[in-house]
Parts: structure tokens; C-alpha cells; sequence
């Protein structure tokens, strides 16, 4: 909706402008503001405004969603209690009616209850009991996780809603929210890509100049155009996990093996959800809001640098493609030409033969 | 003779050639590679994580043993056997701590010894396939480090697999889905048969030029100043030349607004009018679909999901829509899960159904969005023009 009526309201204001001021500069100023309301809406479109939206809608989405499942009521903390009170009983049935010197029937006995029990109880863990209640859980730090898992397409699923409006509200944030991170995944893939771009071919030319000065007058006009190779790239990605690796190893006391496959899967949108840094800092209270937009931060950037590689190895694979497909060619017809002129060469010389014998 | 035989023998294995990369890199050739892949992971992942869980389950027994032996020990002997109230406080601080033991234990990957194994063929299948689509339910997970390792490896290589798979099916299922929707709603689907229909109605539409009050003012301003800016494409043009064009048989057609839409006249109207219409090619290709029938795809094809997930795990309706979506959009939280509950002989049935389901409806969603990018840039291009019309209006 919004892009639908920015272009007109921009050319509209800037007409609005043009009336009050046409009769000193005319056209001109006219012009500029328009130039000035399409800079500010590409702006609001691009980078920082994409970026803000996104933030924006996450925050909201987490307010909403705090504000929908806190007052669900508990009823499966009640069922795990009525449960465990159950087996309670039953351990007391036990004690009461057997024999009480026996100890190994007792034990037999004790341990069937105690599996009833146990399976009872993942039972309810499946259907998403967590040992918290729900106001634990949805603490606005784990909220903001939650719905940045939701329009990023990760879905860790340690958080879940569990009433129907929040399901329902759930499938229509999505429904929202993936165009709006499709559209900052793009723009943020763009920008990057172009700024990595430009950082590589300066970084390039400075360590090439060297060598290509003295023949820098002919080299000028057949340069050909520069594209970050793929291993570049795959670098910087590398760099970043390990950074993340790092630093939730360091928070989480996870080891590095499980950083890493935490910090892939969770870039690569997969997201199984049995490594959460957001379970621990839902329950530190303290210095925990730091770490959340850090941890933020660090998921979304990640996306940006995903979407920038993306950019830049889909480039670079056309170009390889193409040039793999110049080559072929050229050696296709390579090998045709020599076989025409080897065949003629020979026809030429049967025909030679042929008339040296008449 | 000889060379000439010879190149086209060397061309025809070059297009033998050919033909096998193109059929290796298209339609089923990547629908076999993902395939193979998935079951490839499967067998790896089942051979990998089929030794973990067994140890967890013996883990899990020995706990519950040394819970009742120390109850034995420390409550039914050292206590006032007499005192209910008490014993009962003490077993229920014991099993309160026995129930976080099994909540860390489920989290981990244990499964509470309902099925006897959890990674299954079936089972590990469905987690290579949520691994390369990007679900990942994560209800299965890897336990080992060599799980955890070749699951990152897995994920590098098969989601660039998967997105190939994607771009190829849904475009194929795009193309499909027009030639489909031309043929049933706008009942013009093959090209000879539309050219003819319109050779017929060209006569009417000329007469009916004059006078047309469909054809909005853009339009008539926008064939004098074109000069200065020529059009960016044929498409906006010639839904415009088109609307004028079905306006006689639109009380025919069953859906008005999608008549709207659908041939292609890729020449400019000025030139339409001095040649003899002979360069109208109607192609299927060129139909746009309106973005009401995607959604009402995919809405549908979540409600059929939503059918047959709910008979089988007997969840409510809402409860399979939000299954089938959180699957369809690849988010994946993963609290449900099909054949979680349905411990049963059908778990298989219900395995196979649920990725073929999910892999065609990866490819379903992303033939929408084909289509709706397309209608989204049809739009846009509309929006353009309306924008630049009002800006001249007002000089």
C-alpha cells in the first residue's frame, strides 16, 4: 500500500510547491523538490529505512504477541502438578499396601509408576510444556526473538505460541512480515554487495598498480570489469560465523562445535531450535537486554551478509558460466576449423594425387 | 561429404550432450537430484544418529532407577511411615526434581521410549528434507558432533540444490498454471484458436474504437508525447490496447476482472493500426495472473493440507492451517509435527505424504510468487505511468 501512494503523493506535493513558487523560479525549484521528496522516499525505501521498518515491525510484533499469550492461562503447569500429586498417591498406595521389607519388589514396583509418570510428562513437554509459566516465557526480550524468528523464516520454536489468537496472529504476521524482510534482505544484499564490491576493486587496484603501471596505456581501454570472486566472500561468511561462534561461546558456555552449528543453522534459516541463545537470557533478568540486541543485531546482519554473498557469487557464477561458455565455443570451433582444413588439405591432396596420376 | 558427415555427427553429440545437461539442470532431472540427495542424507543421518539415542534411552532408565532406590532409601525407610502428609512432601520435592531431569532429557533429544526408534528411515528422511528446505522442525536434532558437522556440510550443499529445485519447478509449474488459467478462465488457450477469435472480433473492436469509454485518459495523452519518453516495456501498453480491445466480449466471459488480461500485442498501437494486425501473437506465456488467484492457491492448498493432516493426527482445523503454513513458509517451530503422535503402522504413509506434500508445496509458493512478482511489477509499471500523468496534468 505504501509504495502505491508515495510517488503520487510525492508528485502531488511537489506541484503544490510549484504553484506558490512558480511565478519567481518557475520549473526549476519545482524540480528540486521533487528531486529532494523522490531522494527522501528512494531513502525511506533503501538502507536505513528498510532497516528501521524492520526493527520497527519486530518490536511491534513482540508487544503484540507479549501482550497475547501472558494472560493464557496455565493450564498445563496444572496438569504437570495434577500429575506429579497423582504419582505421589500412587507412590503412597504403594508403601502402604506391600509388603515393606522387600525391597526389590518394591523398587519394581516404584519404577512402573515412575514410567507412567515420566511418559505422562513428555507427553506434556510435546505439547509444549516448558517447566515456566507463561509469563516467564514471554518476556519482552524472548517476544522480540520470537518474532524475529517468525518473519525471518528461522523458527526456532523454543518459544510457541499456544492460544488461538496467537496462532491465528502469528500467520498473519508472517504474512506481513516475510515481504518486508524479503524486501531489506534485497535492499541490504544490494548495498552490501555494492560497498564490498567497491572495497575489493579499490583494495585490488591498490595492490595491482604496481605491476600493471607500465602498461597501464594499453590495459585501460580492454580493462575488463572486476567481480569478487566467490572464495572472497566465502571469507567474509567464515569470518562472521566465527565471530559468532566466538562471542555465543562465550556467552552461552556452549563449545565451539555447537556455536558454530547454532550460528550456520540459524543463518541458513533453518533453524532446529535445540540451541536458543535467547533460553538463557530469558532467564537473566540483569545485563540480558544488551546481549538480546546484540544477539538481534547479529541475526539480522547475518542475513544482510548472506544476502550480499548471494548477490555478489550469483554475479560471479554468470560471469565464470559465460566465460566457460566463450571457451567451449572457441575451442568447438577450434577443433571444427581444423578438421575442415585438415579434410580439405587431404581432399586437396587426393585430388593432387589423383590428377598427378592421369 | 566426409567433414560435412563428420561435423554432424560431432554436432549431434553435442546435442546429445546438450540435452542431458539440460535435462540433468531442468524439471526432472533436479526433482531426481533432490531426491537421491534427501535419501542420501537420510541413510547418512540414520547411520550417524542411530547409536546416539540409544544411549540417552539407557541414560534415561538408569535415572529412573536411582530415583526409586533412593526413595527406597531415603524416604520409605528413613521416614515416619505413618506420616502421609510428610512422605508425600517428600516424594513430591523427589519427583519435581526426577521432572526437570526429564524435561532436559526431552530436550535433548529424548523421546520418553515411545518409539522404539526415532531415527527411522521415514524420520531421518523428513529431517534431510527440513534440513535442505530450510523448516527444520528441530523436534529431531543432532545429538553427535559428527551429526552436528555433517548437518552444517548438508545444509551448504543442499540448499543451493533446493533453491535450484525451487526456480526450475516453479517456473515450470508457472507456465503450466497459465496455459491452465488461459485455457479455463479466459477460454483462450491455444495460440490458433485465440488468433482466430480475434480476427473475428478485430472488426468490432474498430468499430467500437471510436467511442470506447473503458480506455482511461492516459492512454489518449500518452500516444503524443511519447516521444519523449519512450514506454519501458510492451506490457503496460498493451494491457491498455487489450482492455479496449475485450470490452465487446466481456459479457461472455465468466470473470470479468481476470478478462481483463491475457493477450499480447508486443507492437505499439500506432504501428497496430497501419499494419494488418498480421504480428498479433497470442501467447499464453504473456498472460499475467492476478494476485486473488495465487492467494487463493495457496490458501487452498493449505486448507487440503490442513484436511489431510487433521484426519490423520486429529488436530482442529486452525491447528493444520498453522501447521501447514509454518511448513509452507519454511518458519518450522516445530510443535507439530506429523507422525509425532500417530505411533502406528500409517506413520510411514503419513511420512511419505508429508514431504511430498511439503516439496510441492515449496514449489507451489515459490510458482506464486513467480506469478504475483510478475502482477506486483504489471502494477507498478500502471503506477508509473498514472504517476507521471498526474505530474503533467498539473504543469
Amino acid at each position: 500500500m505504501m509504495d502505491r501512494h508515495n510517488p503520487l503523493n510525492a508528485s502531488f506535493h511537489g506541484s503544490m510547491r510549484s504553484r506558490d513558487s512558480s511565478s519567481t523560479v518557475g520549473s526549476d525549484a519545482r524540480e528540486k523538490i521533487k528531486d529532494c521528496f523522490r531522494k527522501f522516499i528512494a531513502f525511506m525505501f533503501t538502507q536505513v529505512g528498510v532497516g528501521a521498518l524492520v526493527v520497527c515491525y519486530a518490536i511491534l510484533g513482540a508487544a503484540g504477541f507479549m501482550h497475547i499469550e501472558k494472560d493464557s492461562p496455565d493450564e498445563q503447569l496444572e496438569e504437570v502438578r495434577r500429575l506429579r500429586l497423582n504419582c505421589a498417591e500412587s507412590l503412597w498406595n504403594i508403601t502402604i499396601t506391600d509388603n515393606l521389607f522387600n525391597e526389590t519388589a518394591w523398587v519394581l514396583k516404584v519404577n512402573e509408576v515412575l514410567k507412567v509418570f515420566q511418559n505422562n510428562i513428555t507427553a506434556a513437554i510435546h505439547t509444549g510444556y516448558n517447566g515456566r509459566s507463561a509469563e516467564d516465557i514471554w518476556s519482552f526480550p524472548a517476544a522480540l526473538m520470537y518474532s524475529l524468528s517468525v518473519f525471518t523464516m528461522i523458527g526456532y520454536g523454543n518459544i510457541i505460541p499456544k492460544t488461538v489468537w496467537g496462532k491465528i496472529t502469528t500467520i498473519a504476521y508472517a504474512c506481513f512480515g516475510i515481504p518486508i524482510y524479503v524486501l531489506y534482505f534485497c535492499n541490504m544484499g544490494k548495498v552490501l554487495a555494492q560497498s564490498f564490491k567497491w572495497l575489493y576493486i579499490t583494495a585490488h587496484e591498490c595492490s595491482r598498480r604496481d605491476d600493471t603501471l607500465f602498461e597501464d596505456g594499453e590495459m585501460q581501454p580492454v580493462k575488463k570489469k572486476i567481480t569478487v570472486p566467490s572464495t572472497a566472500c566465502l571469507w567474509v561468511i567464515s569470518f562472521y560465523i566465527l565471530t559468532g561462534t566466538i562471542m555465543f561461546g562465550a556467552w552461552e558456555k556452549w563449545n565451539y562445535l555447537d556455536s558454530t552449528y547454532f550460528c550456520v543453522i540459524s543463518l541458513c534459516k533453518i533453524g532446529f531450535g535445540d540451541f536458543v541463545p535467547g533460553a538463557n537470557i530469558a532467564d537473566s533478568a540483569g545485563g540480558s537486554h544488551l546481549k538480546l540486541v546484540i544477539n538481534f543485531i547479529y541475526v539480522l546482519l547475518g542475513m544482510g551478509l548472506v544476502a550480499m554473498c548471494y548477490n555478489l557469487m550469483c554475479e560471479d557464477v554468470r560471469v565464470k558460466v559465460r566465460e566457460l561458455r566463450e571457451d567451449l565455443k572457441n575451442c568447438l570451433d577450434d577443433i571444427t576449423l581444423k578438421i575442415t582444413v585438415c579434410m580439405n588439405d587431404t581432399k586437396y591432396y587426393h585430388q593432387k594425387n589423383s590428377r598427378n596420376v592421369k | 561429404m566426409m567433414p560435412r558427415r563428420k561435423r554432424r555427427l560431432a554436432s549431434r553429440i553435442r546435442d546429445y550432450v546438450r540435452g542431458l545437461l539440460a535435462f540433468l539442470f531442468s524439471n526432472v532431472g533436479v526433482i531426481v537430484l533432490v531426491v537421491a540427495y534427501t535419501i542420501a542424507g537420510a541413510f547418512m543421518f540414520q547411520a550417524i544418529e542411530g547409536g546416539s539415542e540409544m544411549a540417552l534411552d539407557k541414560q534415561m532408565s538408569r535415572a529412573r532407577t536411582n530415583i526409586s532406590q533412593y526413595l527406597w532409601h531415603n524416604v520409605t525407610l528413613a521416614l515416619n511411615l505413618f506420616n502421609e502428609t510428610e512422605v508425600k512432601e517428600r516424594i513430591s520435592s523427589e519427583l519435581v526434581h526426577y521432572q526437570s531431569t526429564i524435561v532436559s532429557a526431552v530436550h535433548k533429544g529424548w523421546d520418553g521410549g515411545r518409539s522404539s526408534r526415532q531415527w527411522s528411515f521415514s524420520s531421518a528422511f523428513l529431517y534431510s528434507l527440513t534440513v535442505i528446505t530450510t523448516i527444520g522442525y528441530g523436534h529431531l536434532s543432532p545429538k553427535t558432533d559428527w551429526g552436528k558437522i555433517i548437518t552444517i556440510l548438508y545444509a551448504l550443499l543442499g540448499m543451493p540444490l533446493f533453491l535450484l529445485y525451487l526456480t526450475n519447478v516453479g517456473e515450470l509449474l508457472a507456465r503450466w498454471f497459465k496455459c491452465i488459467y488461459a485455457l479455463a478462465c479466459l477460454c483462450r488457450g491455444c495460440p490458433g484458436f485465440t488468433k482466430r477469435r480475434v480476427a473475428r472480433l478485430r472488426p468490432q473492436y474498430e468499430l467500437s474504437e471510436a467511442e470506447s469509454i473503458e480506455r482511461p485518459p492516459a492512454w489518449r495523452g500518452s500516444s503524443d508525447v511519447t516521444p519523449e519518453d519512450p514506454p519501458p516495456r510492451g506490457y503496460d501498453r498493451r494491457v491498455e490496447y487489450y482492455r479496449s480491445m475485450s470490452a465487446p466480449q466481456r459479457a461472455a466471459s465468466p470473470a470479468p476482472r481476470a478478462a481483463r488480461r491475457g493477450l499480447s500485442v508486443p507492437a505499439r498501437r500506432s504501428a497496430s493500426l497501419s499494419s494488418d494486425f498480421s504480428y498479433v501473437t497470442f501467447d499464453a506465456q504473456a498472460i499475467t495472473v492476478p494476485i486473488s488467484v495465487c492467494v487463493t492457491i495457496m490458501v487452498g492448498y493449505i486448507m487440503f493440507g490442513s484436511m489431510i493432516f487433521g484426519m490423520w493426527e486429529k488436530w482442529d482445523q486452525l491447528d493444520g492451517s498453522y501447521f501447514c503454513f509454518i511448513s509452507l513458509s519454511s518458519i518450522g517451530f516445530g510443535d507439530f509435527v506429523p507422525g509425532e503422535r500417530v505411533y502406528t503402522a500409517r506413520i510411514e504413509t503419513s511420512f511419505i505424504v508429508c514431504s511430498l506434500y511439503l516439496m510441492l508445496g515449496m514449489a507451489l509458493v515459490a510458482m506464486c510468487f513467480n506469478l504475483m512478482q510478475e502482477q506486483v511489477m504489471h502494477y507498478f509499471a500502471g503506477l508509473q505511468r498514472a504517476a507521471r500523468r498526474v505530474a503533467r496534468c498539473r504543469r
